[in-house]
């Protein structure tokens, strides 16, 4: 572990890695468990009381059926809100958060590029966002038969655990590719914020106003969420653009990181 | 043959802060060579320069003959750097940060971090958060050495290390020299590098106002004396002596400014009976203002 940044970068925050890892596995699975308190004709009456306009803000669809369940709660709102935060804590404190404090200038005074440390650094993330996704999905698996989730199969949970650890990978890639351009933490956390709030609202109010359906379509939420990877499993293309808006993340952050100078 | 750093003309601006105003360097091999200059002066920013942490706004800074950004980390591998302000994750211990520098640096054998560890009587099992100040400075002196680099680049290497130590890491110096290692080493006090150092360049206002081989800079150091003796002595004895000025006599003690050789004063005094004698450190403001006066005009670079 201690061999290389990219190591060095996991064995560090191995505590805090692992106490993100077991919380946001803890919270998706305890929505799950609740699907069978929602799953009955008072429930289903209550909900349907809502205006429909707001259970659209707030993403709920079909929010009786088990993949409409856990796509409107575990994977629609929770998970997703999670990440985002996971993903502003380790990508804000890859380049921005060493640079605040003073750190970056050691390492960048050994024989190691600017480049390399980007590089290395977002593959943290990247292993830190897939052990989140393949314990959730594990978590789930294991609570899907008693919480009356079942229908939805083992694929399919595992479909969507991996593109919301992609979904993860793409904030985490904009939180360090925004630092590393920046240098600054609370640019990174504005940023995150501003990307997170928009694209959720996009993406579930986009489509029920005139003109503003395309807003679904660029929000990462709407990638993500958009082809229903609980019913239809593992989209592929939907993943790749995920996987591909994260490079190009990284890769514009790292440019300017190459070319600007370290702050003291 | 390759001069271990060279600087031309360099300047670097931070808006309308000027940071360095054309500034030159240049530091032989194998010598030791004291960066000396108050605070704020420009010694970190032209270090930062020389490790291409920061990019200079014009004029050229070069480490072996190479630009520090294309000589990138082929170029680094050869240089050992202790920042000013040596600041690491505080929850890994000694050991684990040494261990991981050395692996970036390509491996360092455990047992020569032990050695030095040792030699500053630094504790490598206790976490660096739980270190004294002093403490977590050896770690980053030993992160300097540790590898044998051809060029060690010392921004403030001593600050937060006790007289004891602070002699050690002298030793430290001194062998790197021995070896044909280069030291460029910054300071904003002159006893901090006299010992050790070959060279001494003086920075003020981000530009190098003097180069001057160490002896002849303590020459010309101008230092506080102040001779407590046992009765009361003439004033004239003392105020046409070379090299002193604002002698003062105040009932049995004598003070004045003493520039160069301390001979004259000195067997001069002896003609008295001397309780104490107190010669204070030059500092660098004193040696600024040596620098300064009139017939110096001529010698600054």
């Amino acid at each position: 572990m201690l061999r290389s940044v990219f190591g060095k970068t996991l064995w560090d925050q191995r505590r805090s890695l692992l106490a993100w890892l077991v919380g946001i596995t803890a919270i998706g699975v305890f929505y799950a468990a609740f699907y069978p308190v929602i799953n009955n004709a008072e429930m289903r009456a209550a909900i349907e009381a809502y205006p429909e306009g707001f259970l659209d803000a707030i993403g709920f669809t079909d929010v009786t059926s088990p993949a409409g369940y856990l796509g409107s709660t575990t994977f629609g709102l929770l998970g997703p809100a999670l990440m985002i935060v996971f993903a502003a804590a380790i990508g804000g404190s890859a380049i921005a958060g060493d640079e605040e404090s003073g750190r970056l200038d050691l390492l960048l005074a050994h024989p190691v590029s600017r480049w390399s440390v980007v590089v290395q650094r977002f593959a943290a993330i990247v292993v830190a966002m897939a052990a989140v996704g393949l314990v959730l999905a594990l978590g789930l698996v294991v609570i899907s038969g008693p919480a009356d989730l079942g229908s939805i199969g083992t694929a399919s949970l595992f479909a969507a655990s991996i593109q919301l650890a992609l979904f993860g990978t793409l904030f985490g890639a904009l939180a360090l590719g925004v630092g590393a351009a920046t240098g600054r933490r609370s640019a990174v956390y504005a940023t995150v914020a501003i990307v997170g709030v928009a694209g959720f609202f996009g993406n579930n109010l986009g489509p029920s106003i005139e003109g503003l359906g395309w807003l679904a379509d660029v929000s990462p939420f709407g990638i993500y969420l958009g082809g229903e990877p609980l019913k239809n499993g593992l989209q592929i293309v939907d993943s790749a653009a995920l996987a591909v808006v994260s490079l190009v993340l990284v890769a514009a952050g790292g440019f300017v990181f190459n070319r600007r100078d370290v702050a003291v | 043959m390759t001069i271990p750093i060279k600087a031309e003309a360099l300047t670097k601006s931070y808006g309308r802060r000027r940071g360095l105003t054309g500034l030159d360097l240049d530091v032989h091999e194998g010598e030791v060579y004291g960066f000396l200059g108050p605070n704020g002066a420009g010694k970190t920013t032209t270090i930062r320069i020389l490790l291409d942490l920061i990019r200079p706004t014009s004029g050229r800074a070069q480490l072996f003959e190479q630009a520090p950004r294309s000589g990138g980390p082929a170029l680094r591998r050869r240089v050992g750097y202790l920042p000013g302000d040596f600041t690491v994750l505080g929850g890994q211990t000694g050991r684990e940060l040494l261990i991981h520098l050395g692996h970036l640096r390509g491996g360092v054998p455990p047992a020569r971090i032990d050695a030095l560890a040792d030699r500053l009587d630094l504790d490598l099992s206790t976490r660096i958060g739980k270190l004294s100040k002093g403490n977590r400075q050896k770690v980053g002196v030993v992160q300097a050495f540790m590898h044998e680099p051809e060029l060690l680049i010392l921004d403030e290497p001593t600050s937060g290390l006790d007289p004891i130590i602070q002699q050690r890491f002298l030793e430290l110096v001194a062998e790197a020299r021995t070896a044909r290692q280069t030291v460029f080493m910054s300071s904003h006090v002159l006893s901090e590098v006299q010992q050790s150092a070959d060279r001494v360049g003086i920075i003020r206002g981000g530009t190098v106002v003097a180069v001057e081989a160490i002896d002849s800079l303590r020459e010309r150091a101008v230092r506080r004396v102040e001779i407590q003796f046992d009765e009361p002595v003439p004033l004239e004895t003392f105020s046409g002596l070379a090299g002193l000025e604002d002698v003062a006599v105040d009932g049995n003690v004598l003070r004045c400014r003493l520039t160069g050789r301390a001979d004259d004063l000195v067997k001069a005094a002896a003609g008295f009976g001397v309780t104490t004698l107190k010669v204070e450190e030059p500092d660098l403001e004193e040696l600024f203002f040596a620098y300064y006066r009139g017939d110096e005009v001529g010698h600054v670079a």
